[in-house]
């Protein structure tokens, strides 16, 4: 065990935490309910000039020509630029840099950028767009991922229409099927969810006068943004700064390129002028990155005791045009397509497919969304089957801390699973649960309440690089800034790093200063997603501190002229120990230090843990750390019309350690509602590679009117190597509630909906149909 | 023309307003809450020369009862009507409709002269109105007209208002003691959400239980324009309105619309869901009825 694990968990024993697990406001809450936070797409500058993209006509088509010269003669223009003008690589892209920055020969979906433009104004920038001739041959689009995977279909690139496959075998499914006394199949579809941030896509760039580049941008990884930007523009990363913090929303859809290239472009051809890209809601919808539409077929056997014995699944994910995290998502769902059991046979493949359909990428639950329904479903079914009770199947099948998982490998981390499911039977909403069904507030209406688990690596899994750094500094004042460059997306992260920091420098959370998402004076510390950011930003700060408490007792043993190993840290001051009339504060230690020259900032690293074999073929699996989480739901279905309401939802995550309280509550709300989004409302629809739905007339997110009230009972499991034992949780706080209210429709109305979004329309029509199937009337 | 090259102008007066609207060279148009108009520009639709915005033209927005009915200012907005206590006594069906309009905000800069003047087969005080006989008055500067609402409407976004003209008021039939009314509204959501159907439907009630008179049922989002359900609403007087009744007159429903399919819903759940929202209306309506 390292010193500084051995340091914090020394803390812990002490049992006077002061800082971690308390509700301690968020820092930068203030400035956002007030409304003065200034987001980077806030900003605008004298000397602007406006950026603006051609986007293409077609989903898929040749370019045979594109003529700028009209729009260069328009008298507002400052630039026109083509795939002509990228001094670098013309790509982009996290894994596989396949989409072109500028389309020079083919357009690939209707998102594709053609050509920039920058000009005086917003709408002269719209002008010159629209003056923009090109030569399109259109080309018969490919929209149905199954369809794009036979052979024959139009090719997307180069080599070929399947950009991944990846399998988990484990024992023998066959033999598993063989000895099921039930087999379960279905065949589940999921929408095209939206992120839907408030704050669309968009920014700033500007070219300094030492010929050095500014992006501000809200984003999700500034020290990555900037190797893509350096790529496409042969430019030396180190000549480019990426500010972007904090975002209006980013749940993913900001992990990619979204805007930066097109701002670096732009701000070389503007003469030094400050350039703003701010993409509407309308291009938002038609370029930004979208959850994966998958279909899963699913095939589960069980035994009469409620033994899962067999899981056979096939995943196909439409990742649009581009790759971007198509394979990495596709990879995680099949990763946890088998739920946090132990099945001894199962069978898992999924394919990420090209089509002409948008673009697909991250987005807050990767592909495990999607996946967790299937198997979820089939619990309910073997329970409702064999009459056991589906919380005790549920039990009887998580694997434990040390036990094997159907993907065959040992769990070494913490598994809070059962302890979830134990809370979810003890809780009011489902002992009761008979009562509440019964009181229906019109007789027409029917209620149905409901539970599922699921689970959620955090981190990377293996094969990608996965580190946190934070960097402490003594500042003048005594306070200490502390740099994490991981971002602030809303979640609240900057305010958990300032409890981390005060808690092991034991300072006062108010003498912690924040800084993250500044390429310039933070570390890289990896991508803010992946369940990621409070676990590892937090380990790279405790990791710190015991660097930073070195110096300060250094520097206090010389200024008290007693020995290092008699100085102890005490509340705000080091002090000689078990004599705390000879103490020095941190402002008098920065004068010391000040005098001497030297250096007051330390660096902590953190690697995450991981497992040692990655299963073949599987795309990184397994991870090393997951979390859990059971969901119980109650929902109202008019059967009438189909209308289903949400009225209550216990969130019973297994958190490691709460490190803050409120800040779990509002992840766990926002994934609760952004969970029945998912189930019962989003979809972006497009046909034939074009949008139907272009904004929010008709993109339906939950409104208050739909947010239930929402429960929110942790678990802590104590994870060995979090901070303070935290484990991420701010992607599975919104994926079992996906299957939960699935079930519960199905406990109200006797109807399943394997197709997503259980829109009015579709739970009508499915409850019709089991009407028809039992010739009960109404 | 550039949007930000379009005039405003705000006239302080009704006349001054008709006055401008004379000028045949130019297009105008109207801006009341502007909660339609303005995302409609956004899309590049219906974009005028010079906007007028009346908004701050007072006079007409009000809420009294005179003989020939109740007059409602165009101006008046959906939180005036919900507010209204005359209106909750007279004109229940309307409050329940403005009620339903978006949300909060909404109704706060929404009014009832822009829901009619925009004309949408969606929009959700329009088949109140028929239910409530509404008269549109239309103004010019020389010239005042009253068109019964059922004449209004020529299809989706088409009215038989000139170019010249304005509503300058909005007069419907009070309901009487024994008359009740309700808005039913089907949306993808509860609130912020365009209707994929609404009805609105009112009935007089005699002395015997559940015994129904007459009855009005306007059926919105089915057709070009609002429908009146005409089968349906001589079956309301057959006997009394019991559940099986109800789901009688409800049952004849889908028949009377005819409905389109869209990003929103097919045709064929709107055809139910005319029956369904019905079924629920009258559902409602006895059960407040004989609560009474
Ligand atoms: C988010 C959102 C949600 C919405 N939800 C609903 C809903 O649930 N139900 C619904 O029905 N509508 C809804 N709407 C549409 C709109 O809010 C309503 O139709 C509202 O009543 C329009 O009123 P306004 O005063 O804002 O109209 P404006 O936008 O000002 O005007 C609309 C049209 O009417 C014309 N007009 C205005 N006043 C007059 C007048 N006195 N004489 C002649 N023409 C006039 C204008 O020139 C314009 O063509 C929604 C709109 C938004 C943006």
């Amino acid at each position: 065990m390292s010193k500084e694990v051995k340091d914090v968990q020394k803390l812990e024993n002490q049992q006077q935490l002061k800082w971690v697990g308390k509700s301690v406001k968020r820092i930068d809450g203030p400035a956002k309910v007030t409304g003065e936070q200034k987001y980077k797409t806030d900003f605008n500058y004298p000397n602007m000039v406006w950026g603006k993209v051609l986007r293409a006509r077609y989903p898929f088509a040749k370019i045979k020509g594109i003529d700028t010269s009209k729009a260069e003669a328009h008298p507002d223009a400052v630039c026109v630029l083509t795939h002509k003008d990228i001094p670098g690589f013309n790509g982009f892209g996290i894994v596989t840099p396949d989409q072109p920055v500028l389309c020079e020969d083919v357009v690939r979906c209707t998102g594709d950028a053609v050509a920039l433009v920058a000009a005086e104004s917003l709408e002269a920038a719209e002008e010159a767009i629209n003056l923009i001739e090109v030569d399109y041959e259109p080309l018969e689009p490919v929209t149905d991922a199954e369809a794009a995977m036979i052979q024959g279909a139009p090719q997307l690139h180069p080599d070929g229409n399947i950009h991944s496959h990846v399998t988990i075998v484990n024992g023998d499914i066959d033999k598993g099927f063989e000895e099921a006394d039930f087999i379960f199949e279905n065949t589940f579809y999921s929408p095209r969810q939206m992120h839907a941030f408030i704050e669309t896509e968009g920014g700033w760039g500007k070219l300094e006068e030492d010929g050095s580049l500014t992006i501000q941008c809200p984003a999700q990884y500034g020290h990555r943004d900037k190797l893509q930007i350096a790529r496409a523009l042969a430019l030396n990363p180190e000549r480019i700064h990426v500010y972007s913090s904090p975002n209006g929303g980013g749940f993913g859809g900001k992990d990619e390129i979204t805007v930066q290239i097109y701002l670096a472009l732009l701000a070389q051809n503007t003469d030094g002028r400050p350039v703003k890209i701010h993409l509407s809601r309308e291009e938002s919808v038609i370029a930004g990155i979208k959850r994966h539409p998958f279909k899963v077929t699913v095939k589960t056997g069980a035994k009469k005791d409620g033994t899962l014995i067999a899981n056979k699944v096939r995943a196909v994910a439409d990742t649009g045009a581009y790759a971007s995290l198509g394979g990495a998502v596709t990879a995680l769902a099949i990763e946890h397509a088998s739920g946090p059991y132990k099945i001894p046979n199962v069978d898992m493949e999924g394919f990420c497919v090209y089509t002409n359909n948008g673009i697909a990428g991250a987005f807050r639950g990767f592909g495990v969304n999607q996946v967790c329904v299937g198997i979820e479903t089939h619990i309910d079914m073997l329970a409702e089957k064999t009459g056991l009770d589906p919380i005790e199947i549920r039990k009887k099948n998580a694997y434990l801390q040390g036990d094997r998982s159907s993907l065959g490998h040992v769990v070494s981390s913490s598994v809070g699973t059962i302890e979830t499911l134990m809370e979810a039977e003890e809780c009011d909403l489902w002992v009761n649960r008979e009562l509440y069904k019964s009181q229906v507030s019109e007789p027409w209406k029917k209620r149905g309440v409901a539970a599922a688990t699921s689970f959620h690596g955090v981190g990377m899994g293996i094969g990608t690089p996965d580190y946190g750094a934070a960097t402490i500094e003594l500042l003048k004042d005594g306070r200490f800034k502390v740099g994490v460059a991981i971002e602030e997306i809303g979640t609240g992260n900057g305010t958990v790093y300032a409890q981390v920091a005060a808690e092991c420098l034991r300072c006062e959370v108010d003498n912690i200063a924040v800084i993250q998402g500044d390429t310039k004076e933070t570390l890289d510390s990896g991508t803010i997603s992946a369940s990621r950011s409070t676990y590892t930003g937090g380990r790279a700060i405790a990791t710190a501190a015991p660097n930073m408490i070195t110096l300060l007792t250094e520097a206090a043993a010389e200024i008290l002229n007693v020995s290092k190993s008699e100085i102890e840290l005490a509340d705000n001051k080091l002090i000689v120990a078990g004599d705390e009339s000879q103490s020095v504060n941190y402002k008098q230690i920065y004068e010391k230090l000040y005098e001497q020259h030297r250096s007051m900032r330390v660096e902590g690293h953190f690697y995450l843990p991981r497992e040692k074999k990655e299963l073949k073929n599987s795309g990184g699996a397994p991870h090393h750390l997951y979390g859990y989480m059971t969901h119980v739901v109650m929902v109202e279905v008019d059967t009438l019309t189909g209308e289903t309401d949400v009225l209550h939802v216990v969130a019973i995550p297994d958190v490691g350690k709460v490190l803050n309280p409120q800040g779990l509550e509002g992840q766990s709300e926002g994934g609760a509602v952004m969970g029945i989004g998912y189930t019962l409302y989003e979809d972006i629809l497009i046909e034939e590679g074009y949008h139907k739905t272009k904004n929010f007339t008709d993109y339906i997110i939950p409104t208050i009117r739909e947010t239930p009230i929402i429960e929110t009972i942790p678990v802590e499991s104590n994870e060995k190597s979090g901070p303070f034992g935290a484990k991420g949780i701010a992607e599975v706080v919104m994926i079992p509630i996906i299957p939960a209210i699935m079930a519960a429709i199905h406990d109200a109305t006797g109807a399943r909906i394997n197709h997503l979004p259980a829109t009015p329309e579709r739970i009508y029509k499915a409850i019709q149909e089991t009407k028809k199937q039992t010739l009960v009337s109404r | 023309m550039r949007v930000s090259e379009i005039d405003l102008v705000s006239p302080s007066s009704v006349d001054k307003c008709l006055y401008m609207l004379r000028d045949h060279d130019k297009t105008f148009r109207l801006l009341a809450g502007g909660t339609d108009a303005i995302v409609q520009m956004k899309d590049g639709k219906r974009i005028p020369d010079i906007w007028i915005n009346i908004k701050n033209l007072t006079e007409l927005r009000y809420i009294r009862e005179e003989k020939e009915g109740i007059h409602i200012g165009p101006l008046t907005t959906h939180t005036d009507i919900v507010k209204s206590e005359l209106l909750q006594k007279k004109a229940d069906v309307l409050v329940g409709a403005s009620m339903e309009v978006g949300a909060i905000q909404l109704q706060n800069m929404g009014t009832v002269g822009g829901n009619i003047g925009t004309a949408s087969p969606a929009g959700d005080t329009i088949p109140a109105l028929f239910v409530l006989d509404a008269q549109i008055e239309l103004s010019s500067f020389n010239e005042k007209r009253t068109i019964p609402i059922n004449e209004f409407f020529t299809g989706p976004g088409k009215t038989v208002q000139k170019q010249n003209e304005m509503i300058t008021n909005i007069i419907i039939q009070p309901q009487s003691e024994n008359e009740i009314g309700i808005f039913e509204k089907l949306g993808p959501r509860k609130a912020q959400s365009i209707s994929i159907v609404n009805v609105a439907i009112t009935l007089r009630m005699g002395s015997n239980p559940r015994e129904c008179l007459e009855g009005k049922i306007a059926f919105g989002s089915v057709g070009p324009t609002i429908i009146r359900s005409k089968k349906c609403e001589k079956m309301l007087a057959l006997g009394p309105l019991d559940d099986t009744a109800i789901q009688d007159i409800a049952g004849a429903a889908w028949k009377e619309v005819m409905p389109i399919s869209d990003v929103r819903a097919s045709a064929k759940y709107r055809r139910s869901m005319a029956s369904a929202l019905l079924e629920r209306g009258l559902y409602r309506l006895m059960n407040r009825w004989d609560a009474r």
